[in-house]
């Protein structure tokens, strides 16, 4: 293990028990501290099954993953301490208030009293929700929903922040908000797994991109190699289209 | 690991608290429940005991037997007495007919002749007897025996009519019996040289054995089972089990919310977050029943019906209704983490519930199931808790009495929540 990978994943496959297709086929990466690593892909290409695996939320059929030099499901309570989610679907619970999911993450990630009270307030303020923060989910806009769902993710400060396609369904000014509140984690010291839709948005804000599709990492590097190194395409998009093609997935 | 099954409980209360339909389901559907069912069946017993059993009678005899058989139900609780049928005498045809309409549940007809013909068996037997006339014979005996028809409505239940029948059957015994022996002492007395000695008030000293009916207690107070005893208790477990719908939901609303996403993720386990449900649903389930026992200590004897009696032992109260709440509690974890869906989870919780109270006992007793389903009976855990309570509340028993009920019970929970546990690691190594 490098002394600057945070993950690194070797052989990683994964076949659901209902198909013989593997989802996620003998994938290796390595990802390094405090980068932000964009996971790239049409609908369908294993981003998902490679961040649910990454969080614990099933296994793999094969293939190791360690975290921080830590095998990953040898240490699965304490490297999920050091982990935060922030799902593509809002989880949370739409009869609390913002103030109270918030407290019930928190809690579960072990935090409590004035330490718990002075982030959901510092976060709370940072995302614009401070006057809304005693307002039950239900009653929130899609936006207020998305900044709530991204503040219950990294109240626990964690080293590694996963994201899946956090900006799915807001207007600009709330996107603007996430993207500078999430290089605001990373410069902090978070790593983060991050996956979108958005070219735009993942060559603004990735330190490093992998474009996956069919299971298979197709390639790897900084935003700007991938675009020299692929002739005639200007930006991430058209990387992107000339190496997933043109087909629709789904 | 305290800290975080507080923020579980204190998450789930609010949940709970702010879910005013599951409220509802939990506190107020079996309080009325309870009401309603108690007031039927106390006004079902109480019509009959109260006004009685409606009896149509028709006496053609006009002689002893007719009168004080007439005389005995006109003042026998037991009978709503009419020898009348829209304002007409009643006779033997039209008793038939509106008895099989179902007017009355009981016709009765005493022939003509009868009395006559229960005097001239005994005078004949009296003679026979003592050698007056040796012409009797025994089948001129049986030849003017007395047939009184009792006639009974075909759509009344059947183990309800048999009460009635035989209490009558039993009336009519006795003034026969009454009229055989005032002939006979006449008989005698006719017969015998010194008229004095003949015997008097001779019905009177055939009641030599007397029924003395006590319902068997070990409580000091005598405790007398009503419509109360029998549903307060049938009804507060089966709301105690129902709670699995608004449980069972609630742990498929978490995962259709997304929020089980993200507590998988967190360092947490399932056991924890069943815990903190577990924790808030029994106390909800205590409530429920202290509840159901306020129901029936205060606001039934308002509405004239009579008091719940608790028994003697309240600490085996306490420890019953915990270890029904922690049994009713495991079932809809159960169902829960077994339902796909939340409209699976509510039929499949509410059908296994219904299915369960009327195999417990909690619809119709199990002493009048068959065989087969008495002893399919034995496997609900609400027979379970049903009959710890009647121990309690109906026998006096002490929690000793109820100890391998509340086992029972526990394991019943450990059950559940161990099937749960395996089926949630089975549905998350997908």
């Amino acid at each position: 293990m490098s002394t600057t990978a945070i993950i690194e994943i070797q052989g990683l496959t994964k076949i659901f028990k209902n198909s013989g297709e593997p989802a996620v086929n003998n994938i290796s990466l390595t990802i390094n501290r405090n980068e932000i690593f964009g996971l790239l892909g049409p609908n369908g290409a294993g981003k998902t099954t490679t961040i649910s695996m990454l969080c614990g939320l099933f296994p793999p059929t094969s293939g190791t993953i360690m975290i921080n030099g830590e095998n990953f499901h040898q240490y699965l309570t304490g490297i999920k301490q050091m982990i935060g989610v922030v799902p593509q679907d809002i989880a949370l619970y739409p009869t609390l208030t913002a103030r109270e999911n918030l407290d019930f993450f928190g809690r579960m990630y072990g935090l409590k009293g004035k330490m718990l009270k002075e982030r959901i307030e510092l976060w709370l303020q940072k995302l614009g929700l401070a006057d809304a923060g005693n307002r039950r989910i239900s009653a929130f806009s899609g936006g207020m929903k998305r900044r709530v769902n991204l503040i219950a993710g990294v109240l626990h400060q964690p080293e590694i922040l996963f994201l899946d396609e956090p900006t799915v369904g807001v207007d600009v000014q709330t996107r603007n908000v996430i993207i500078e509140n999430l290089k605001a984690v990373n410069a902090a010291g978070t790593t983060i797994i991050y996956t979108s839709h958005h070219m735009e948005e993942a060559e603004d804000l990735c330190t490093t991109v992998s474009i996956i599709d069919y299971g298979k990492i197709l390639t790897r590097g900084t935003p700007q190699q991938l675009i020299a190194n692929n002739p005639g395409c200007t930006n991430l998009e058209t990387v992107f289209l000339n190496l997933t093609k043109r087909k629709l997935r789904d | 690991m305290i800290s975080k099954l507080l923020a579980v409980v204190k998450k789930e209360t609010l949940l709970l608290l702010r879910d005013r339909v599951g409220l509802s389901i939990l506190f107020i559907m079996p309080m009325i429940l309870i009401l309603v069912m108690t007031l039927i069946q106390d006004a079902a017993f109480k019509t009959l005991n109260e006004k009685g059993v409606p009896i149509v009678f028709v006496n053609d005899d006009k002689d002893s037997l007719g009168i004080l058989i007439e005389q005995g139900l006109r003042n026998n609780e037991l009978c709503a007495f009419n020898d009348s049928i829209d304002g007409h005498p009643a006779t033997a045809e039209q008793v038939k007919l509106s008895v099989a309409d179902g007017k009355f549940l009981v016709g009765i007809i005493i022939p003509k002749g009868a009395t006559a013909a229960i005097r001239k068996n005994v005078t004949q037997l009296v003679n026979e007897t003592l050698n007056v006339d040796s012409t009797v014979t025994v089948n001129a005996l049986a030849s003017d025996s007395v047939e009184i028809t009792i006639l009974i409505d075909p759509a009344t239940k059947k183990s309800f009519l048999t009460s009635i029948t035989s209490t009558l059957h039993e009336f009519i015994s006795e003034v026969k019996t009454k009229i055989m022996f005032q002939t006979f002492a006449d008989q005698i007395a006719e017969v015998i040289p010194d008229r004095s000695k003949a015997p008097k008030n001779a019905f009177q000293k055939t009641q030599v054995i007397r029924y003395k009916e006590i319902y068997a207690s070990k409580a000091g107070n005598t405790i007398i089972p009503n419509a109360v005893q029998h549903n307060v208790p049938a009804w507060a477990i089966f709301a105690m089990f129902f709670i699995s719908i608004p449980l069972s939901g609630s742990i498929l609303k978490e995962k259709n919310e997304g929020s089980v996403f993200r507590l998988n993720t967190m360092p947490s386990s399932y056991l924890l977050l069943m815990n903190g449900k577990i924790i808030v649903y029994v106390i909800v389930c205590m409530i429920q029943f202290l509840l159901m026992l306020s129901v029936g200590l205060y606001i039934l004897p308002l509405l004239g019906l009579p008091t719940l009696v608790l028994g003697n032992s309240f600490l085996g109260i306490l420890l019953l209704t915990l270890a029904t709440a922690f049994a009713a509690t495991g079932y809809g974890v159960m169902v829960g983490t077994l339902a796909a869906t939340e409209h699976q989870a509510a039929i499949m919780g509410s059908l296994s519930i219904l299915l369960l109270s009327a195999l417990g006992g909690i619809w119709v007793p199990t002493y009048i199931m068959p065989e087969l389903m008495r002893n399919i009976s034995a496997f609900s855990p609400l027979n379970w808790a049903l009959e710890g309570f009647y121990k309690l509340f109906l026998r006096g028993a002490n929690t000793y009495a109820i100890l391998a009920d509340m086992v029972k019970l526990l394991l019943f929970f450990v059950g559940t929540i161990a099937v749960s546990s395996f089926v949630n690691r089975k549905k998350r190594n997908v």
